[in-house]
């Protein structure tokens, strides 16, 4: 819902300075969460990515005319930074609000809730599991590793050597996971997961009077925005 | 309680040319513990997924005769409702976590929920399941941080709380140590004493011959016997079936020493018994020589 919110109030705003409160508004969210740090890899790579949209669009946006300052032979323009400035804010925004979602609530919990409103239990599981039998295969994939490399293969070095390594290292990943998988069907169907009664769930869903107001809140915000912009547009 | 009767069982893999279970038929009667041996690819595996409705339901394959649980014809009935009558322990811990869930406590909870029982009820079985297995203190551990003994504990413990009336434990030791088998044997024997009826395949001769009430010795896919343990290890012909009998049946085999209604002893106690009350008679002769 936060996410939502996050992303349409600035788009119809179609202003700034609401992508960039909804930043703020994001970091206070995480930093009261204790998480801020966990978002910083992500930021760090993604910052790569925009630095270059940065780059690129000042020096060559097609509606550049103001030269703002220049370093060496490159120019950069007025117009080309201010359109990369408006992707930047964006792109932080949807990433910081995603954040906040992820990293603040544990993705079992989501899911349930998820399940709960009605979504398939089937891509329910899907979802979560991906987050723990992904560690698992990882771990055999160290294993196969260690295996042959003591039967004497060689997995480190140039490139080519770690190309010829790849298929003898993936294939016995992946005729082990076919194989867990059959085995952990079998495992779920018999522990009624195709059962088409109505489930149940052990966790209590928790739905404090906050929870509530904050939804009412982000709505209103939607709906603002949304009354605003037609005004706009009929103008 | 359920009792379960197989009526000439017939089962082929698909893409097979061997039938995996030839002619199978028998009863097994409320409550009974059932042991389950023969070699290696000989159908106990099979047997065990086609009392367990696994076979046809989840594997496809030519399929014939009936196996019956409690009047109801396994092959009629999903897997997903069977699975409330008769629940089915395998061989790998591992991969019966179910990987969606973040404790053990969860973990257990699992079946429950898919089962649609109301969240008190829901507590109160998971709490008596873990009590009986004996995992309580796990109970907010990570389930893929476990040991094997314990994860297969929790894999029990899981299928207990749905309250099945059978029970089928298809090697549920073979892929642990010592200590884990005897945790794990120590937990079937309680759910045993509950009255639950249990089926098990197992390769450890002696456990099975402590355990069992009755014995299904396989071999190739046929039913060579079904019979109480001292019957079914004191078969002569049991090393043409990739059998061994405990070992203290093979002692008493090669001693000559059989027990009251005929057959070679297969448990410590009777051994130990059997061997003192020679001894002693033995002693009497060498008394009698002494006073000669």
């Amino acid at each position: 819902m936060y996410i939502i919110t996050a992303i349409i109030v600035p788009v119809l705003l179609g202003k700034r300075w609401a992508g960039i409160g909804f930043i703020i508004l994001s970091i206070i969210l995480l930093l009261s969460g204790k998480v801020l740090k966990k978002t910083l890899p992500l930021l760090g790579v993604s910052s790569f990515v925009l630095l270059t949209v940065l780059i690129i669009q000042g020096l060559f946006w097609s509606g550049n005319t103001t030269p703002l300052f220049n370093i060496g032979p490159a120019v950069f323009y007025k117009e080309g930074l201010n359109f990369a400035f408006g992707i930047l804010v964006n792109v932080i925004n949807i990433l910081l609000s995603f954040c906040v979602l992820i990293l603040t609530t544990k993705p079992s919990d989501m899911i349930e809730n998820f399940v709960r409103k009605g979504f398939s239990p089937r891509f329910g599981y899907v979802f979560i599991s991906v987050f723990q039998i992904i560690p698992q295969m990882t771990e055999t994939m160290s294993t196969i590793t260690d295996a042959q490399r003591s039967r004497g293969m060689e997995t480190e070095g140039k490139l080519w050597v770690r190309i010829k390594a790849f298929i003898p290292l993936i294939s016995p990943v992946i005729m082990s996971s076919l194989i867990n998988t059959k085995e952990r069907a079998l495992a779920l169907e018999v522990r009624g997961f195709n059962s088409k009664k109505k489930r149940t769930f052990l966790n209590e869903q928790v739905k404090t009077g906050a929870d509530i107001y904050i939804q009412i809140a982000l709505l209103l915000c939607i709906i603002a925005a949304l009354i605003w912009r037609i005004i706009i547009w009929l103008k | 309680m359920a009792k379960i009767v197989i009526e000439n069982l017939k089962y082929k893999y698909p893409g097979m040319n061997k039938l995996a279970l030839n002619d199978i038929s028998f009863t097994i009667e409320p409550g009974e513990f059932i042991g389950i041996i023969g070699r290696n690819e000989s159908g106990k595996s099979s047997l065990c997924q086609a009392i367990a409705g696994l076979i046809p339901n989840f594997y496809k394959g030519a399929y014939g005769g009936r196996v019956f649980i409690d009047n109801m014809e396994v092959k009629k009935v999903a897997v997903e409702d069977l699975c409330e009558t008769v629940g089915i322990v395998f061989q790998n811990p591992f991969n019966q976590v179910t990987g969606s869930k973040l404790t053990v406590y969860e973990e257990i909870s699992f079946g429950l929920e898919n089962m649609g029982i109301p969240r008190e009820d829901m507590i109160k079985r998971i709490d008596d399941a873990m009590e009986l297995l004996d995992i309580s203190k796990y109970r907010d551990r990570y389930p893929f941080d476990l040991s094997g003994g314990q994860m297969q504990r929790m894999a029990i413990a899981s299928i207990i709380a749905m309250k099945p009336e059978v029970i089928l434990l298809d090697e549920p030791t073979s892929q642990l140590d010592p200590q884990g088998r005897e945790e794990v044997f120590q937990a079937v024997q309680k759910l045993s004493k509950q009255g639950i009826t249990i089926i098990m395949v197992e390769h450890n001769m002696e456990k099975i011959a402590a355990y069992s009430d009755r014995v299904v010795l396989l071999d190739d896919g046929k039913l060579i016997d079904i019979d109480i343990p001292q019957k079914i290890f004191s078969r002569d012909d049991l090393g043409e079936y990739g059998v061994e009998a405990p070992v203290y049946t093979q002692i008493c085999r090669k001693l000559g020493i059989k027990n009251k209604s005929g057959y070679y002893p297969i448990a410590l106690e009777e051994t130990k018994n059997l061997l003192n009350s020679i001894s002693k008679s033995m002693g009497k002769v060498i008394d009698q020589k002494g006073e000669m």
